[in-house]
């Protein structure tokens, strides 16, 4: 596939100096793996991070749509997610943000504090082995005998 | 009327195209020789993930499949039988799945054994 | 009084006993009359009526309170046949014919006789067909299409009837009865059970129990099939299907060992009904309950996947690939003594066979059977020893019967059936010894104590003359009576009076005195190849391995077996045999593979797949040959005329099927009896069903059938105790 990157970034523009390329957020590790991992090579303004490690990222000078993006964490809810990255791993706060239903990152508005919230955000199950089922409300054909549930012998 | 035409008789069949075993010999050649020089074509054609190679070998494996068959009336079918293939080929009238049907990738064998049987289901 | 003495009988008509005792011979063909139907001569005995003539002629009238095995009634008129030069139209079910008579069964005044009565019958007949049960296979409904108006004239309200609970397997919409009486008349002529009646007369006629209460029968549900509209219907069945939409599959029911022909009807994978087939020879065209009703047994409790007992001693899921290798494993490892199989009520003989041969490649011969049979004397070396030798419709020839230790009546339901028929039609005489029980007909109790055999066999009984007199005696023993400890003893005894009334009574050798009356299905199969019957075998020998075939009575436990012995259990159903396995096998359930059985009489029949198993459940041999393969000693067989050939080489009597073949050498079957030194004890001959109670669950499928608990419910507790919301 052919890599995309954005030869404006990196030159010198009046708005915005070369040196900001260098910033401390980027070094050229992450450079390498982030062209790696994302196809892509954006720079922008970090927003912020959530508890998991994803960053939030902002650019205006993109168009709308495109001005707003994420660096998934590599590491999350016990799963290596370096390469399986997943759009569920973002938790609802920042999928606010993220898809501009609001301008105000979750790091200067808090959400409101709600039972209902989850501590730890879930990915979703669908196509996994832990997805939701429906049951069935038909009546089972055959009954199978149900081993007994304490051990003899 | 078909059992009519034994012995001394059979020499009345008619015949569809063919009048004796040479010149039904001639056609199924011809056929190939049609085959043989559309099969790059038809590669290309269908974008086949396989060579031209193999495709000939294919055509030869079909034809060689027929070779005891010495009854002119029945190769003149067959060979009518492989035009009208031949010609959907050609037109596109057929997909690429059907293409690769002759090389029956997806299917699975039948069991055959006894405990493959066993172990695939109740009664296959 | 149903049963007439014999004098009355003979004079009472042959219309009668002509018809309803089917093997008594036809008349010289000298005595015959000539009648003409629809101007057809017709040759027929005298005392033949209308509609029988007719029949012979190929025609078909038109009935409802007729039944070829019922007496006749006469009373729904649906038969009026015109004849010739007579003043009014005759009921034909009823009218004996007389010579030259011209029976006009398609005259104008005979179709609008017809028709009359069909619009009469239908006055007070709800117009409910499309949630009736019976439609579809309603005789009211054919025969109104058939002979009926094409238009109403009915203008006034219709009669209603107050619905009748009578147990939990018929349904009563009584206000769609047609006052034809079947149901009444089976029930007091082949049941044995004067339950059924009519109250009122005229337009208030109705057909019930009196007072509240069950119909208490062990061929109750034949009332369903009797009955010729849909004011009997399956109480389990209701409303589940349409006889348009089932296949059928004709098939043999193995619940106990008699052998009744079934169909069985399936709809999408799953059995819907079980409906009784024609055999003379074994069940007529009756059927016990727990054949009819005992089907939704094999929807619960099943065996669906192969299961290994973990380290923790708890049962998990495994592939066939898994449990195979495992088993064929366990069986290599040994060899003789360390092995041995006990093979349940339930099985077919191709599974039986599978694994005799499988269990003999290891050099193991304890193949063990649950039920037991005397082995002392001839023991089972002659087949003539454990059949039921007279046969079945044999009891409609003997004048004189013994029954020893046995209640025939929920044994055999159908047996006694015809114990019962011929009782009533033939004035047999019937003895019992064991407890005395109600057997729907009347008998001479002679005493409880194996002693009184002993006392007949010497001649010292008063019985032993009758028996001595009799033309056609015959000694039925239950199979139970020989399972005590003193069963060879009493095999003797029984032996002996069979020999003794045999010579005396001066009967011909084709006629057979000496009668078993198996109760499972799988023992006779299992004897003639050659199975030891009972498990003492393995209680003195526990071997390392036990292979459980679908042994479910409990005869061996974990305590009689080494701590570390190997159980393999196949069989369809979790009930007492699975528990306690090591490995379980799913095998397959009488409705779900092509199988021999043999009946107690060594009749062979075979099964038919109506439905598939159940999720991975495999046909029972196709397991114990998968297994011999994985082992290494592969039998020599792959498809089922394979394994047929081999029961041929093995016994050919079990694959030519529906034929009986015939065991002989009494004699030297009594002649090894003397043999047997063993005493008889004083306990009473107790069998083990003494009241209906015990009838309905007797086996892995029954029990695990909801319909059989709730018919002993009903029966302990009352109709009432299991009634449900009615949905109709």
């Amino acid at each position: 596939m052919c890599l995309r990157v954005f030869i404006t970034d990196f030159l010198p523009t009046p708005k915005k100096p070369l040196s900001h390329l260098r910033s401390k957020t980027m070094s050229a590790e992450t450079l390498v793996l982030g062209i790696h991992r994302v196809n892509d090579l954006k720079t922008g303004t970090l927003i912020g991070t959530d508890k998991y490690g994803n960053k939030y990222y902002e650019d205006k000078r993109n168009f709308f749509g495109r001005h707003r993006w994420v660096i998934y964490t590599t590491e999350m809810n016990g799963k290596n997610t370096f390469w399986e990255v997943d759009g569920s791993m973002v938790p609802p706060e920042w999928h606010r943000w993220l898809h501009s239903m609001t301008d105000d990152p979750p790091t200067t508005h808090p959400p409101v504090a709600r039972k209902f919230i989850w501590e730890n955000h879930k990915f979703n199950l669908s196509g996994t082995p832990g997805q939701y089922v429906p049951y069935s409300t038909t009546r089972k054909k055959i009954q199978e005998w149900i081993p007994p549930t304490t051990a003899s012998k | 009327m078909a059992v009519a035409g034994r012995g001394a008789v059979s020499a009345a069949v008619k015949p569809i195209f063919s009048r004796d075993l040479g010149e039904a010999k001639r056609r199924v050649r011809e056929l190939y020789r049609a085959w043989y020089r559309e099969v790059p074509n038809t590669v290309h054609l269908y974008q086949l993930d396989i060579t031209v190679k193999q495709g000939r070998n294919k055509v030869r494996e079909m034809f060689l499949k027929n070779a005891n068959v010495t009854d002119p009336r029945v190769i003149d079918m067959l060979v009518i039988k492989g035009k009208m293939d031949l010609q959907e080929t050609i037109h596109v009238w057929k997909q690429r799945t059907h293409i690769m049907r002759y090389f029956h990738e997806t299917e699975t064998p039948r069991p055959k054994d006894f405990l493959s049987k066993f172990y695939a289901g109740h009664d296959p | 009084m149903l049963r007439l003495p014999a004098v009355r009988r003979t004079l009472a008509g042959v219309t009668q006993s002509s018809k309803v005792c089917g093997r008594t011979t036809a008349t010289a063909a000298s005595n015959q009359i000539e009648v003409f139907v629809d101007g057809h001569p017709v040759l027929v005995n005298p005392g033949t009526t209308v509609l029988q003539a007719c029949e012979k002629a190929g025609i078909q009238i038109p009935r409802f309170c007729y039944h070829d095995r019922l007496s006749v009634a006469g009373n729904c008129r649906m038969c009026l046949v015109e004849i010739e030069k007579a003043p009014k139209p005759v009921a034909a079910c009823a009218m004996p014919v007389m010579k030259g008579w011209n029976i006009l069964t398609n005259s104008e005044k005979s179709r609008k006789a017809r028709e009359g009565v069909m619009e009469f019958l239908l006055a007070n007949h709800p117009l409910d067909c499309p949630i009736c049960d019976q439609g579809g296979e309603c005789d009211l409904q054919d025969q109104s299409m058939m002979f009926g108006s094409d238009r109403s004239r009915f203008r006034e309200g219709k009669r209603a009837v107050e619905d009748k609970n009578i147990g939990p397997l018929v349904k009563t919409i009584m206000t769609r009865c047609i006052q034809c009486t079947r149901c009444i008349r089976f029930a007091s002529e082949v049941a044995g059970v004067d339950d059924l009646g009519t109250t009122g007369r005229g337009n208030d006629m109705q057909v019930g129990t009196y007072v509240e209460k069950m119909f208490m029968s062990e061929l109750s549900g034949n009332i369903i099939d009797i009955c010729p509209v849909g004011a009997l219907t399956s109480k389990p069945y209701a409303f589940t299907a349409r006889p348009w939409e089932t296949r059928k599959v004709e098939s043999i029911d193995v619940l106990d060992a008699v052998g009744s022909n079934i169909v069985v009807s399936t709809r999408t994978g799953e059995v819907m009904r079980i409906l009784p087939r024609l055999h003379e020879d074994i069940n007529e065209e009756w059927i016990s309950d727990k054949t009819r009703f005992a089907y939704d047994g094999l929807k619960r409790q099943r065996l669906t996947q192969p299961m290994i007992k973990n380290e923790k001693g708890l049962f998990v899921y495994a592939s066939w690939e898994d449990v195979l290798t495992r088993v064929a494993g366990v069986l290599q490892a040994v060899k003789g003594k360390e092995v041995a199989a006990i093979v349940g009520g339930l099985v077919d003989a191709e599974a039986l066979i599978a694994l005799k041969d499988l269990l003999n490649r290891v050099n193991c011969d304890t193949l063990c059977t649950e039920e037991v049979f005397p082995t002392a004397g001839a023991g089972t070396d002659l087949r003539s020893n454990y059949l039921l030798n007279t046969k079945i419709a044999g009891v409609e020839e003997a004048d004189v019967l013994l029954l020893v230790g046995t209640n025939p009546r929920f044994e055999a339901p159908l047996f006694n059936a015809r114990i019962r028929k011929s009782w009533l039609h033939n004035d047999l005489q019937v003895a019992l010894v064991g407890s005395p029980v109600n057997l729907t007909y009347t008998y001479d109790h002679l005493g409880e104590s194996p002693q009184i055999l002993q006392d007949i066999a010497s001649g010292k009984h008063a019985f032993s003359k009758v028996l001595d007199q009799a033309k056609k005696p015959m000694v039925v023993v239950g199979s139970t009576a020989l399972q005590r400890s003193d069963g060879a003893a009493i095999h003797a005894a029984v032996s002996t009076i069979a020999q003794n009334a045999r010579t005396k009574s001066g009967v011909g050798s084709d006629w057979k005195v000496m009668n078993i009356l198996h109760r499972v299905a799988s023992q006779v199969a299992a004897l003639d190849l050659g199975f030891k019957p009972g498990v003492e075998a393995i209680r003195k020998n526990p071997p390392k391995v036990l292979y459980l075939l679908g042994a479910d009575s409990g005869c061996i436990t974990r305590q009689d077996l080494p701590k570390d012995c190997f159980i393999i259990y196949q069989g369809h159903h979790g009930d007492v045999g699975a528990p306690m396995a090591d490995v379980i096998l799913p095998g397959a359930a009488y409705t779900e593979k092509a199988a021999t059985y043999v009946n107690t009489e060594g009749r062979a029949q075979q099964t038919r797949v109506a439905v598939t198993p159940p999720g991975m459940a495999r046909e029972d041999w196709r397991i114990i040959r998968a297994v011999s393969e994985l082992a290494g000693m592969t039998l020599p067989y792959e498809n089922l005329d394979e394994v047929r050939k081999r029961l041929e080489e093995v016994s050919p009597n079990l694959v030519r099927y529906d034929d009986v073949e015939e065991a002989n050498y009494f004699s030297q079957a009594n002649e090894l009896s003397k043999l047997v030194k063993q005493q008889l004890l004083a306990d009473p001959l107790v069998p083990p069903q003494l009241t209906i109670k015990d009838f309905y669950m007797t086996d892995s499928i029954s029990r695990a059938s909801q319909t059989m608990a709730k018919c002993v419910k009903a029966v302990v507790e009352g109709a009432h105790a299991v009634e449900e919301p009615a949905s109709c």
